[in-house]
Protein backbone atom coordinates (compact mmCIF):
# COMPACT_ATOMS: atom_id res chain seq x y z
CA UNK A 1 0.00 0.00 0.00
CA UNK A 2 1.17 3.53 -0.71
CA UNK A 3 2.77 5.42 2.20
CA UNK A 4 5.75 8.20 2.11
CA UNK A 5 9.31 6.53 2.91
CA UNK A 6 10.34 9.43 5.27
CA UNK A 7 8.40 12.26 6.86
CA UNK A 8 9.30 15.50 8.59
CA UNK A 9 6.62 14.97 11.47
CA UNK A 10 4.51 11.76 12.39
CA UNK A 11 1.17 13.03 13.33
CA UNK A 12 -0.73 16.02 11.31
CA UNK A 13 -3.19 18.29 12.49
CA UNK A 14 -6.83 17.50 10.97
CA UNK A 15 -7.12 20.16 8.91
CA UNK A 16 -10.25 21.59 7.10
CA UNK A 17 -10.77 21.07 3.01
CA UNK A 18 -11.83 24.27 1.52
CA UNK A 19 -11.94 25.29 -2.02
CA UNK A 20 -11.57 23.43 -5.81
CA UNK A 21 -8.44 21.75 -7.39
CA UNK A 22 -6.86 23.82 -9.91
CA UNK A 23 -3.81 21.85 -10.76
CA UNK A 24 -3.87 18.39 -11.10
CA UNK A 25 -7.61 18.39 -12.44
CA UNK A 26 -7.00 17.64 -16.02
CA UNK A 27 -5.99 14.58 -17.81
CA UNK A 28 -2.65 15.11 -18.44
CA UNK A 29 -1.27 11.44 -19.20
CA UNK A 30 -3.79 8.84 -20.20
CA UNK A 31 -6.88 9.17 -22.53
CA UNK A 32 -9.44 8.30 -19.86
CA UNK A 33 -9.60 9.74 -16.11
CA UNK A 34 -11.44 9.52 -12.91
CA UNK A 35 -12.55 13.13 -11.17
CA UNK A 36 -13.17 13.81 -7.74
CA UNK A 37 -16.41 15.71 -7.27
CA UNK A 38 -16.15 16.25 -3.87
CA UNK A 39 -13.32 17.32 -0.88
CA UNK A 40 -12.42 14.12 1.07
CA UNK A 41 -9.62 11.86 2.62
CA UNK A 42 -8.65 8.83 0.18
CA UNK A 43 -7.13 6.11 2.22
CA UNK A 44 -3.90 4.35 0.96
CA UNK A 45 -6.48 1.09 1.42
CA UNK A 46 -9.25 3.07 -0.69
CA UNK A 47 -6.18 3.81 -3.78
CA UNK A 48 -4.83 -0.03 -3.34
CA UNK A 49 -8.75 -1.15 -3.82
CA UNK A 50 -9.42 0.87 -6.91
CA UNK A 51 -5.79 0.01 -8.63
CA UNK A 52 -6.75 -3.89 -8.11
CA UNK A 53 -10.10 -3.09 -9.24
CA UNK A 54 -8.78 -1.00 -12.42
CA UNK A 55 -6.26 -3.12 -13.22
CA UNK A 56 -7.80 -6.33 -13.26
CA UNK A 57 -10.67 -4.70 -15.28
CA UNK A 58 -8.04 -3.73 -18.23
CA UNK A 59 -6.41 -7.04 -17.57
CA UNK A 60 -3.23 -6.85 -20.06
CA UNK A 61 -4.37 -3.92 -21.96
CA UNK A 62 -3.54 -0.68 -20.41
CA UNK A 63 -1.83 1.70 -18.46
CA UNK A 64 -3.01 3.11 -15.41
CA UNK A 65 -1.76 6.27 -13.33
CA UNK A 66 -2.57 7.35 -9.66
CA UNK A 67 -2.27 10.98 -9.34
CA UNK A 68 -2.61 11.24 -5.73
CA UNK A 69 -0.71 10.02 -2.92
CA UNK A 70 -1.19 9.28 0.69
CA UNK A 71 1.14 11.51 2.43
CA UNK A 72 -1.37 12.43 5.76
CA UNK A 73 -1.32 10.45 8.57
CA UNK A 74 -4.19 10.13 10.59
CA UNK A 75 -4.30 9.00 14.39
CA UNK A 76 -6.71 6.85 16.60
CA UNK A 77 -6.82 6.24 20.15
CA UNK A 78 -6.73 2.92 20.93
CA UNK A 79 -10.14 0.96 22.10
CA UNK A 80 -11.75 1.83 25.54
CA UNK A 81 -9.52 4.54 26.42
CA UNK A 82 -10.28 7.83 28.30
CA UNK A 83 -10.28 11.10 26.71
CA UNK A 84 -6.84 13.14 27.30
CA UNK A 85 -3.19 11.63 27.22
CA UNK A 86 -2.31 13.24 24.28
CA UNK A 87 -2.53 12.43 20.81
CA UNK A 88 -3.08 8.93 19.26
CA UNK A 89 -0.81 7.05 17.37
CA UNK A 90 -0.66 6.98 13.18
CA UNK A 91 -3.10 4.51 12.15
CA UNK A 92 -3.51 5.01 8.51
CA UNK A 93 -2.87 7.11 5.38
CA UNK A 94 -4.40 9.54 3.48
CA UNK A 95 -4.83 11.89 0.31
CA UNK A 96 -6.78 15.10 1.06
CA UNK A 97 -8.98 15.40 -2.29
CA UNK A 98 -10.48 18.31 -3.23
CA UNK A 99 -12.79 18.55 -5.60
CA UNK A 100 -11.78 18.43 -9.69
CA UNK A 101 -8.88 16.28 -8.56
CA UNK A 102 -7.86 13.78 -11.30
CA UNK A 103 -7.36 10.94 -9.13
CA UNK A 104 -6.71 7.84 -11.69
CA UNK A 105 -5.85 8.38 -15.09
CA UNK A 106 -5.99 5.12 -18.50
CA UNK A 107 -4.66 4.77 -21.34
CA UNK A 108 -4.54 1.88 -24.13
CA UNK A 109 -8.24 0.92 -23.96
CA UNK A 110 -11.31 1.45 -25.53
CA UNK A 111 -14.05 3.62 -23.88
CA UNK A 112 -16.10 1.42 -22.99
CA UNK A 113 -14.02 -0.57 -20.98
CA UNK A 114 -12.41 2.41 -19.20
CA UNK A 115 -15.71 3.73 -18.05
CA UNK A 116 -16.35 0.26 -16.63
CA UNK A 117 -13.34 0.00 -15.09
CA UNK A 118 -13.54 3.62 -13.42
CA UNK A 119 -16.87 2.74 -12.35
CA UNK A 120 -15.33 -0.20 -10.38
CA UNK A 121 -12.75 2.08 -9.38
CA UNK A 122 -15.14 4.80 -7.87
CA UNK A 123 -16.87 2.19 -5.98
CA UNK A 124 -14.01 1.99 -3.73
CA UNK A 125 -13.59 5.57 -3.02
CA UNK A 126 -15.08 7.61 -0.46
CA UNK A 127 -15.61 10.54 -2.36
CA UNK A 128 -17.67 11.32 -5.24
CA UNK A 129 -16.26 11.27 -8.70
CA UNK A 130 -17.15 10.95 -12.38
CA UNK A 131 -15.06 9.37 -15.75
CA UNK A 132 -13.83 11.89 -17.69
CA UNK A 133 -12.31 11.53 -21.11
CA UNK A 134 -9.37 14.08 -22.86
CA UNK A 135 -10.73 16.34 -25.00
CA UNK A 136 -10.12 14.95 -28.92
CA UNK A 137 -9.37 17.49 -31.98
CA UNK A 138 -12.23 17.52 -34.09
CA UNK A 139 -11.31 15.45 -36.77
CA UNK A 140 -13.84 15.72 -39.28
CA UNK A 141 -13.20 19.66 -40.61
CA UNK A 142 -9.86 19.35 -42.19
CA UNK B 1 -8.17 25.96 -42.33
CA UNK B 2 -12.06 26.54 -40.88
CA UNK B 3 -13.18 30.04 -39.92
CA UNK B 4 -15.70 30.79 -38.22
CA UNK B 5 -17.61 34.45 -37.08
CA UNK B 6 -18.44 34.82 -33.20
CA UNK B 7 -20.11 37.83 -32.18
CA UNK B 8 -18.83 39.66 -29.35
CA UNK B 9 -19.42 42.70 -27.07
CA UNK B 10 -17.09 45.20 -25.81
CA UNK B 11 -17.30 45.76 -22.39
CA UNK B 12 -16.18 48.38 -20.16
CA UNK B 13 -16.11 47.21 -16.49
CA UNK B 14 -13.34 44.86 -15.85
CA UNK B 15 -12.51 42.75 -12.35
CA UNK B 16 -13.42 39.75 -10.98
CA UNK B 17 -16.84 41.53 -9.80
CA UNK B 18 -17.78 42.60 -13.07
CA UNK B 19 -16.66 38.67 -14.34
CA UNK B 20 -19.48 37.53 -12.02
CA UNK B 21 -21.75 39.24 -12.95
CA UNK B 22 -21.27 38.75 -16.72
CA UNK B 23 -20.71 34.82 -15.87
CA UNK B 24 -24.39 34.85 -14.07
CA UNK B 25 -26.02 36.58 -17.13
CA UNK B 26 -24.74 34.08 -19.36
CA UNK B 27 -22.07 35.37 -21.00
CA UNK B 28 -18.03 34.94 -21.25
CA UNK B 29 -15.54 37.38 -20.46
CA UNK B 30 -13.08 37.90 -22.91
CA UNK B 31 -10.14 39.75 -24.28
CA UNK B 32 -8.85 40.25 -28.16
CA UNK B 33 -5.19 41.62 -27.88
CA UNK B 34 -2.31 41.67 -30.68
CA UNK B 35 0.30 43.20 -32.62
CA UNK B 36 -0.76 46.58 -33.86
CA UNK B 37 -3.89 46.62 -31.18
CA UNK B 38 -4.85 47.94 -28.10
CA UNK B 39 -6.43 44.93 -26.00
CA UNK B 40 -9.90 45.72 -25.74
CA UNK B 41 -12.28 43.73 -23.30
CA UNK B 42 -14.90 41.61 -24.67
CA UNK B 43 -18.53 39.74 -23.68
CA UNK B 44 -19.55 36.72 -25.45
CA UNK B 45 -22.79 34.79 -25.32
CA UNK B 46 -21.57 31.52 -23.41
CA UNK B 47 -24.46 29.48 -25.12
CA UNK B 48 -23.31 30.57 -28.51
CA UNK B 49 -19.28 29.80 -27.95
CA UNK B 50 -20.32 26.95 -26.11
CA UNK B 51 -21.85 25.61 -29.15
CA UNK B 52 -19.12 26.60 -31.54
CA UNK B 53 -16.47 25.14 -29.76
CA UNK B 54 -18.18 21.85 -29.66
CA UNK B 55 -18.26 21.59 -33.43
CA UNK B 56 -14.79 23.06 -33.79
CA UNK B 57 -11.33 22.55 -33.12
CA UNK B 58 -10.47 25.83 -30.17
CA UNK B 59 -6.88 25.79 -31.50
CA UNK B 60 -6.94 25.69 -35.05
CA UNK B 61 -9.73 27.80 -36.43
CA UNK B 62 -9.53 31.22 -37.13
CA UNK B 63 -12.73 33.17 -35.86
CA UNK B 64 -13.81 36.28 -37.06
CA UNK B 65 -14.86 38.04 -34.32
CA UNK B 66 -17.34 41.20 -34.37
CA UNK B 67 -16.71 44.07 -32.97
CA UNK B 68 -19.32 46.49 -33.00
CA UNK B 69 -19.97 47.21 -36.47
CA UNK B 70 -15.94 45.69 -36.66
CA UNK B 71 -14.52 42.57 -37.29
CA UNK B 72 -10.99 41.00 -36.60
CA UNK B 73 -9.11 37.66 -37.67
CA UNK B 74 -8.08 36.01 -34.36
CA UNK B 75 -6.72 32.82 -33.24
CA UNK B 76 -8.23 31.50 -29.48
CA UNK B 77 -4.70 31.67 -27.37
CA UNK B 78 -6.60 30.99 -23.89
CA UNK B 79 -9.52 28.63 -22.97
CA UNK B 80 -9.95 29.29 -18.87
CA UNK B 81 -12.20 26.64 -18.07
CA UNK B 82 -13.96 25.74 -14.62
CA UNK B 83 -11.80 22.79 -13.24
CA UNK B 84 -15.08 20.08 -13.19
CA UNK B 85 -17.83 21.75 -14.24
CA UNK B 86 -16.21 22.33 -17.57
CA UNK B 87 -18.15 25.91 -18.04
CA UNK B 88 -16.25 28.27 -19.76
CA UNK B 89 -14.89 31.27 -17.42
CA UNK B 90 -12.86 33.68 -19.68
CA UNK B 91 -11.28 33.34 -23.48
CA UNK B 92 -8.43 35.01 -24.89
CA UNK B 93 -8.05 36.03 -28.54
CA UNK B 94 -5.22 36.99 -30.81
CA UNK B 95 -5.37 39.15 -33.66
CA UNK B 96 -3.67 38.01 -36.46
CA UNK B 97 -1.62 40.09 -38.98
CA UNK B 98 -1.80 39.70 -42.37
CA UNK B 99 1.84 38.34 -43.74
CA UNK B 100 2.90 37.09 -39.85
CA UNK B 101 3.44 34.03 -38.74
CA UNK B 102 2.07 32.44 -35.86
CA UNK B 103 2.46 29.62 -33.70
CA UNK B 104 -0.36 27.19 -33.23
CA UNK B 105 -0.38 23.46 -31.37
CA UNK B 106 -1.56 21.23 -33.66
CA UNK B 107 -3.36 17.94 -32.58
CA UNK B 108 -1.87 14.75 -33.30
CA UNK B 109 -4.39 11.82 -34.51
CA UNK B 110 -3.14 8.26 -34.44
CA UNK B 111 -4.60 6.39 -38.20
CA UNK B 112 -4.83 2.84 -38.22
CA UNK B 113 -4.19 -0.09 -35.32
CA UNK B 114 -0.62 -1.22 -35.53
CA UNK B 115 0.65 -4.80 -36.17
CA UNK B 116 1.80 -5.12 -32.97
CA UNK B 117 -1.35 -4.49 -31.03
CA UNK B 118 -3.24 -6.68 -33.51
CA UNK B 119 -1.33 -9.61 -34.05
CA UNK B 120 1.43 -9.50 -31.03
CA UNK B 121 -1.19 -7.64 -27.91
CA UNK B 122 1.02 -4.51 -27.42
CA UNK B 123 -0.05 -1.39 -26.51
CA UNK B 124 0.06 1.67 -28.26
CA UNK B 125 1.36 4.35 -26.34
CA UNK B 126 0.91 7.58 -27.75
CA UNK B 127 3.64 9.91 -25.84
CA UNK B 128 3.00 13.38 -27.90
CA UNK B 129 -0.45 14.78 -28.33
CA UNK B 130 0.11 18.01 -30.24
CA UNK B 131 2.68 19.26 -31.21
CA UNK B 132 3.75 22.98 -31.98
CA UNK B 133 4.49 24.49 -35.43
CA UNK B 134 4.60 28.00 -36.94
CA UNK B 135 2.61 28.79 -40.16
CA UNK B 136 0.49 31.39 -41.97
CA UNK B 137 -2.96 31.35 -40.45
CA UNK B 138 -4.72 30.95 -43.36
CA UNK B 139 -2.96 27.29 -43.73
CA UNK B 140 -3.60 26.36 -40.12
CA UNK B 141 -4.02 22.38 -40.47
CA UNK B 142 -7.08 20.92 -38.31
CA UNK B 143 -4.70 18.01 -37.34
CA UNK B 144 -1.91 15.60 -38.51
CA UNK B 145 -2.71 12.10 -39.20
CA UNK B 146 0.17 10.01 -38.28
CA UNK B 147 0.02 6.51 -39.66
CA UNK B 148 0.34 3.56 -37.19
CA UNK B 149 -0.46 0.71 -38.82
CA UNK B 150 2.37 -0.66 -39.78
CA UNK B 151 4.14 0.00 -36.51
CA UNK B 152 5.30 -3.76 -34.83
CA UNK B 153 6.26 -4.16 -30.99
CA UNK B 154 9.20 -1.91 -29.59
CA UNK B 155 8.96 0.52 -32.59
CA UNK B 156 7.76 4.11 -32.59
CA UNK B 157 7.40 7.32 -34.90
CA UNK B 158 9.41 10.39 -34.14
CA UNK B 159 8.56 13.75 -35.15
CA UNK B 160 10.76 13.86 -38.41
CA UNK B 161 9.10 10.80 -39.78
CA UNK B 162 5.69 13.14 -39.93
CA UNK B 163 4.47 13.71 -43.07
CA UNK B 164 3.71 17.61 -42.57
CA UNK B 165 1.56 20.14 -45.26
CA UNK B 166 3.36 22.47 -46.82
CA UNK B 167 4.03 25.52 -45.02
CA UNK B 168 4.33 24.26 -41.79
CA UNK B 169 7.42 24.30 -39.99
CA UNK B 170 7.69 22.04 -36.67
CA UNK B 171 9.27 24.08 -33.68
CA UNK B 172 9.71 20.75 -31.80
CA UNK B 173 13.06 18.53 -31.75
CA UNK B 174 12.60 16.50 -34.43
CA UNK B 175 13.95 13.42 -32.35
CA UNK B 176 11.08 13.44 -30.12
CA UNK B 177 9.03 10.29 -29.87
CA UNK B 178 5.07 10.14 -30.91
CA UNK B 179 4.24 6.95 -29.86
CA UNK B 180 5.74 3.98 -29.45
CA UNK B 181 4.27 -0.21 -29.22
CA UNK B 182 4.65 -1.27 -26.02
CA UNK B 183 4.65 -5.19 -25.47
CA UNK B 184 2.61 -6.59 -23.60
CA UNK B 185 2.75 -6.43 -19.67
CA UNK B 186 2.78 -9.46 -17.90
CA UNK B 187 -0.24 -10.01 -16.06
CA UNK B 188 0.44 -9.33 -12.30
CA UNK B 189 -0.73 -11.23 -9.82
CA UNK B 190 -2.42 -9.32 -6.93
CA UNK B 191 -0.98 -10.25 -3.59
CA UNK B 192 -3.33 -9.39 -0.84
CA UNK B 193 -1.92 -7.18 1.81
CA UNK B 194 -0.96 -8.74 5.04
CA UNK B 195 -3.25 -7.37 7.30
CA UNK B 196 -1.65 -4.96 9.41
CA UNK B 197 1.70 -5.16 8.59
CA UNK B 198 1.86 -2.04 6.42
CA UNK B 199 0.04 -0.20 9.26
CA UNK B 200 2.30 -0.62 11.66
CA UNK B 201 5.13 0.19 9.42
CA UNK B 202 5.82 3.96 10.21
CA UNK B 203 8.53 5.87 7.78
CA UNK B 204 11.43 7.05 9.28
CA UNK B 205 11.15 10.65 10.62
CA UNK B 206 13.52 13.31 9.38
CA UNK B 207 14.73 14.90 12.47
CA UNK B 208 15.37 18.42 12.45
CA UNK B 209 19.29 19.28 12.69
CA UNK B 210 19.21 21.81 15.47
CA UNK B 211 18.05 18.12 17.59
CA UNK B 212 20.81 16.63 16.00
CA UNK B 213 22.84 19.26 17.20
CA UNK B 214 21.41 19.64 20.44
CA UNK B 215 21.90 15.59 21.03
CA UNK B 216 25.39 15.90 20.06
CA UNK B 217 26.50 18.83 22.71
CA UNK B 218 24.87 16.72 25.10
CA UNK B 219 27.49 14.18 24.91
CA UNK B 220 30.24 16.33 25.06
Amino acid sequence: MLSPKRVKFRKMFKGRTRGIATRGATVAFGQFGLQALEPGWVTNRQIEAARVALTRHIKRGGKVWIRIFPDKPVTKKPAETRMGKGKGSPESWVAVVKPGRMMFELEGIDRKTAERAMGLAAAKLGVKSKFVAREEAHTDAS
Amino acid sequence: MATEVLIAHPRAETGKGAARKLRAAKQVPGVVYGHKREPQSLALDARDLQKMLDRVSADTTVFELRIDGGTARTLIRDIQRHPFKREILHIDFQELVAGELVTVDIPLVLVGTPVGVRLSGGMLDQVLRTISVEVDPGNIPNHIDVDVSNLDLHQSIHIRDLTLPAGVEVLENEGETICVVAPPRAEVEVVAPVEGADATAEPEVIRAKKEEEDAEAAKK
